[in-house]
């Protein structure tokens, strides 16, 4: 479990960052809490590895405009103590707590779990019951892309060579606002078999995202209509549920789905 | 007056250095010029080997050489042993390195010998071998190659079953397990050509069974093997037997003349060491109208891999032998195959064959108690073995026990029987009990001790820790009987320079071997002591007695310190008396010992999600005279630990090709802490009369008990419907719910 050979270069800045990532053969290092195994592993193997771990740019956990800005080398462990992310948005300090255990927070970031995009990720589909935006930049410029244009399928995101995750977005939830993250694991800090993030503002605004619906994050549409509809937590998470194909898993969406509502809705 | 050390809480002396991260396992230790080996490895799990081109030494950087079976030709394969009265397919056994086929995927095909173990790595990266293919066999009922088979049959089965009011049969698997040690497996071999001699490190449970075994296979007399087990990080049953690859770097190192190290890392670990469990059975019991059970039939496939490790028949045949298990049953019929499959080996795992017994025995026990429609517990009462010495239809003889008296502590430990709920409520509830026997000690162990200045002692014991306590629990025993402070004794282990003769650590057998051996030492020291005590007071040797003062005799007293430094005099011995300091040494034998115990559990299955919740554990474990009471604890809550693990998340995973599917620890699950529920344990004390301590064994006990405790409370969640471990939420959903996901009509509970 040694990794085969790379050149490692500490990114001197952003800008030499993505042009040092242009390169077909770079990958870039954040917490390493994924890619260090996959190293090891030797299922990565990538020519030249850019550690982003000196770029302090991007390490950074703020509001602006009453919305949360996420800079992408945040550490999971840094959102997990916020008390910013715990008034505004618990759903997150609720999600980030299921991540691994304390030493993989500490290192692992935010960002790095976004660009992973692991379908059994956490973060992911909190963010996408959020409605984050997660800005990109590269060589070319900068653009915004929602939860559903990121992530594309299962350790897959729209992000092109050249192109890195630099923040995330998370817009202001409004008063009144009740959340709820809930998942099932096999284990305290293994990797999700299922989950539903849900965001519940009464009579404005409902999201409910799902972990193991699918390969990627996915945003339960019908469900949340349901339930601005006037729908009960158990048909709404009936709906959550319906289009999952395998029984048990259904039988995990639909019940996390529902005891998210119950408790967002009591 | 005497001084009580026996029975003492005291805490292991090792606990501050292994907190502080000051131990030296194999990896830490430092040799100069050593090169580094990796493995390359068969992605198939049968194939025959067509050809191997590996890369000369100026092909790669830092590679020194690849070696090949075909280069060890001269090595025999491993040593198997043969269980009593078993049939063994010795010519089954694991080569270090094969020549011609592969039997699992992760076998060991070429040691690749480089200067860091990344570029050996890189290096094995080109080696290039061909293979083709061949159907791989994965279940044991399935295969025509059998490696190991014992039988026996007592009394008239068939009259019994003609004739029984009831026959209750059950089919019942355990599937296999790894015992994932925090270090993994790894040595270091240096080869001194001047000398012929070979020293090893080793990450071993002893040094005995590892030299042993690299004798038989390199071919070398054991005295030019010096054997050094430093500190281990854990082995659970999996370091009882070299690594192949261990094997094959002191073949390395013996032939290119540079030390060699292996240090496995958890990839190779997790495919390549030996794994636990892996066996399934038939199991019937013929019972009289009034629940007496009256005959036993068993059939039994153990899951064995592709080849014989040395210690592989033995799991097996434990099972098979405690298959009756605390029931006075008059008749049995009992078969185990040991089945060649294309895995990787199996070997003991924390209870080799005695979880899988106990398992066995007392889910179909608690089956009867539900078809005969009688209380579970009144159903074992009616059947426990009550007289000791007790032989067994499998041909053992259980020493000693008190097998309803742990039941007794159990039920009060574990309160009132809770009502379970019914399977439309919120949850489902359940309760079970499971009883257990453990076969421990056997064979022999020794120890010598040497009276120092100042009336210390330094006791070399044949028996080496990985783990267990053996520094202060040995202790404890010789310093009650020569009636000084455990501060005062320093043991010694693991060197192969220094140890006496032993067998080795496993199979809960430290304490009523080796401590009694230390025991028997510590004796003849006091004897020694006495003699030259007496010679200096002008007295007969009987005419004085050790307090903790020193020697008493006729008003006066001589301590240990002064009995040391006169030994040390020229003319400080009787006549005839060999003059340097008191020396004594002991060897023991005895047959083995048989603890037991009852473990309870409760159990919440949220029919929501099938997610099982172990509420609570009860532990009752009689492992005879308990030297020390923590430490003997500490090995029950660890023993229940991975009966958890092994109830609730742990399974070796092997695709329909042989490719195991859990070969990380994103796959293959460990408990957490947070998992862990409470524990209330108990004691029972009922001394063995086969050794001077009384003691017993409990290194396996806890991990025996829990898994049937368990599995028994989850089959009454379930309201009598068979599920086998590990209970994951997707098997429980499955039984909670039809595939027409209704809730299914619970059986009456017993």
């Amino acid at each position: 479990m040694k990794p085969a050979p790379f050149v490692y270069t500490p990114a001197p800045s952003v800008a030499g960052a993505l042009e040092l990532l242009a390169d077909e053969d770079a990958t870039a290092l954040a917490g390493g809490q994924s890619l260090v195994p996959l190293l090891n592993f030797r299922l990565a193997r990538p020519g030249v590895l850019v550690d982003l771990n000196p770029l302090t740019a991007l390490d950074h956990l703020h509001v602006t405009g009453g919305a949360l800005r996420i800079g992408a080398l945040t550490r999971q462990a840094t959102l997990q103590r916020s008390a910013t992310v715990a008034e505004g948005w618990p759903l997150l300090t609720e999600a980030v707590s299921h991540v691994g255990h304390a030493a993989i927070r500490n290192r692992g970031t935010v960002g790095g779990s976004v660009a992973h995009a692991d379908p059994a990720a956490e973060l992911p589909v909190a963010l996408t019951a959020l409605d984050a935006r997660f800005h990109l930049r590269s060589g070319a410029g900068e653009r915004t892309l929602s939860a559903s244009e990121l992530f594309q399928g299962p350790m897959t995101t729209a992000l092109e060579t050249g192109e890195l995750l630099v923040e995330i977005e998370v817009p202001p939830v409004g008063p009144g606002a009740r959340m709820a993250f809930l998942e099932h694991a096999r284990t305290h800090g293994d990797f999700a078999v299922a989950g539903a993030a849900v965001v519940l503002v009464p009579g404005e605004r409902a999201a409910i995202a799902l972990l193991g619906a699918a390969v990627t994050p996915v945003r339960a549409h019908a469900a949340e209509r349901a339930l601005l509809g006037g729908a009960a937590a158990a048909e709404a998470a009936r709906l959550a549920g319906a289009d999952v194909g395998d029984d048990h898993r259904r039988a995990l969406i639909t019940t996390l789905t529902r005891r998210a509502l119950e408790r967002v809705l009591a | 007056m005497t001084t009580r050390l026996v029975g003492a809480p005291l805490t292991r002396r090792e606990d501050a250095r292994v907190l502080r991260g000051e131990t030296r396992y194999v990896d830490d230790i430092v040799i100069p010029g050593a090169a580094q080996a990796a493995f390359v490895r068969s992605p198939h799990a049968s194939a025959a080997i067509q050809s191997i081109a590996v890369p000369e030494p100026s092909e790669a950087d830092g590679l020194l050489a690849v070696i090949t079976g075909r280069e060890l030709a001269g090595l025999r394969s491993f040593p198997v042993m043969e269980p009593r009265g078993a049939h063994v397919a010795a010519g089954e056994a694991h080569p270090v390195l094969p020549v011609d086929e592969v039997r699992y995927a992760g076998q060991p095909v070429a040691a690749v010998i480089a200067r860091t173990r990344a570029l050996a790595e890189d290096a094995a990266e080109l080696v290039e071998v061909e293979y083709e293919a061949r159907p791989a066999v994965l279940s044991p009922r399935a295969s025509d190659l059998t490696l190991m088979r014992w039988s026996q049959r007592t009394g008239d089965v068939d009259a019994a079953f003609a004739a029984a009011a009831h026959v209750v049969t059950g089919r019942y698997a355990l599937p296999r397990l790894v015992a994932a040690p925090m270090e993994a497996r790894g040595a270091i071999a240096r080869y001194d050509a001047d000398a012929d001699g070979l020293t090893v490190w080793c990450s071993a449970q002893d040094i005995h069974r590892s030299r042993a075994q690299l004798s038989h296979i390199l071919g070398r007399d054991e005295g030019t093997i010096h054997l050094i087990v430093p500190d281990v990080g854990g082995a659970f049953g999996s370091k009882g037997v070299v690594a192949p690859e261990v094997a094959a770097i002191a073949a390395a190192a013996i032939r290119l003349g540079v030390p060699v190290r292996w240090t496995e890392d958890r990839l190779e670990n997790l495919v390549g060491a030996y794994q636990g469990r892996g066996i399934e059975g038939d199991v019937a019991l013929a019972l009289a109208a009034d629940g007496r059970m009256l005959a036993l039939r068993a059939r039994l496939w153990a899951d064995l891999g592709g080849y014989l490790l040395t210690t592989t028949p033995i799991p097996p045949h434990t099972a098979a032998t405690l298959i009756t298990g605390v029931y006075d049953i008059p008749a049995a019929d009992v078969e185990v195959t040991g089945a060649r499959t294309h895995k990787v080996p199996t070997g003991p795992y924390r209870g080799a064959g005695r979880p899988d017994a106990a398992y066995m025995i007392e889910r179909l026990v608690d089956r009867a108690a539900r078809e005969l429609d009688l209380d579970r517990i009144e159903l074992r009462r009616r059947n426990l073995i009550r007289r000791f010495p007790h032989r067994t239809p499998t041909g053992l003889e259980y020493d000693s026990g008190d097998y309803e008296r742990c039941l007794d502590l159990a039920l009060e430990l574990a309160g009132p029987d809770q009502p379970s709920r019914p399977l439309g409520a919120d949850v489902a509830r359940g309760t079970g009990f499971a009883m257990y026997v453990e076969r421990a000690g056997g064979g022999f162990e020794s120890a010598r001790i040497q009276l120092r200045p100042g009336g210390r002692f330094l006791i070399d014991s044949s028996s080496s820790p990985h783990g267990q306590g053996h520094d202060i629990t040995f202790a404890q025993i010789a310093a009650e009987r020569l009636q000084t402070a455990p501060g005062a004794i320093e043991l010694r282990f693991g060197d192969s320079a220094s140890a006496p003769g032993g067998v080795g650590t496993f199979g809960s057998r430290s304490v009523a071997q080796a401590g009694s051996a230390v025991a028997r030492a510590a004796d003849a020291m006091v004897g020694e002591g006495a003699r030259l005590a007496a010679h200096l007071l002008g007295l007969e040797a009987g005419a004085v007695r050790l307090t903790p003062a020193g020697f008493l005799g006729d008003g006066a007293a001589l301590s240990w310190a002064e009995i040391a430094d006169s030994a040390a005099a020229p003319d400080g011995h009787p006549p005839g008396g060999a003059p340097g300091p008191l020396q004594a040494s002991a060897r023991f034998e005895s047959a083995n010992v048989f603890s037991s115990g009852v473990h309870a559990a409760e159990v919440d299955i949220d029919p929501e999600t099938g997610q099982l919740s172990v509420r609570r554990l009860v532990a009752v474990d009689d492992a005879g005279t308990l030297i020390n009471p923590l430490l003997a604890h500490g090995q029950v809550i660890g023993g229940v630990v991975q009966a958890l693990g092994e109830c609730l998340v742990e399974e070796a995973v092997y695709d329909d090709d042989g490719q195991m599917r859990s070969g990380s620890f994103l796959d293959y699950s460990l408990l957490t802490a947070a998992e862990i529920p409470p524990i209330i344990t108990g004691e029972v004390e009922t001394p063995t009369p086969l050794n001077p301590l009384g003691a017993k064994g409990a290194g396996e006990g806890g991990a025996v008990g829990a898994l049937p405790a368990v599995a028994n409370a989850v089959t009454d969640a379930l309201g009598g419907r068979h599920v086998e471990p590990p209970y994951t939420a997707d098997k429980l959903w499955r039984a909670l719910h039809g595939a027409d996901d209704r809730p299914a009509v619970p059986e009456e509970r017993r």
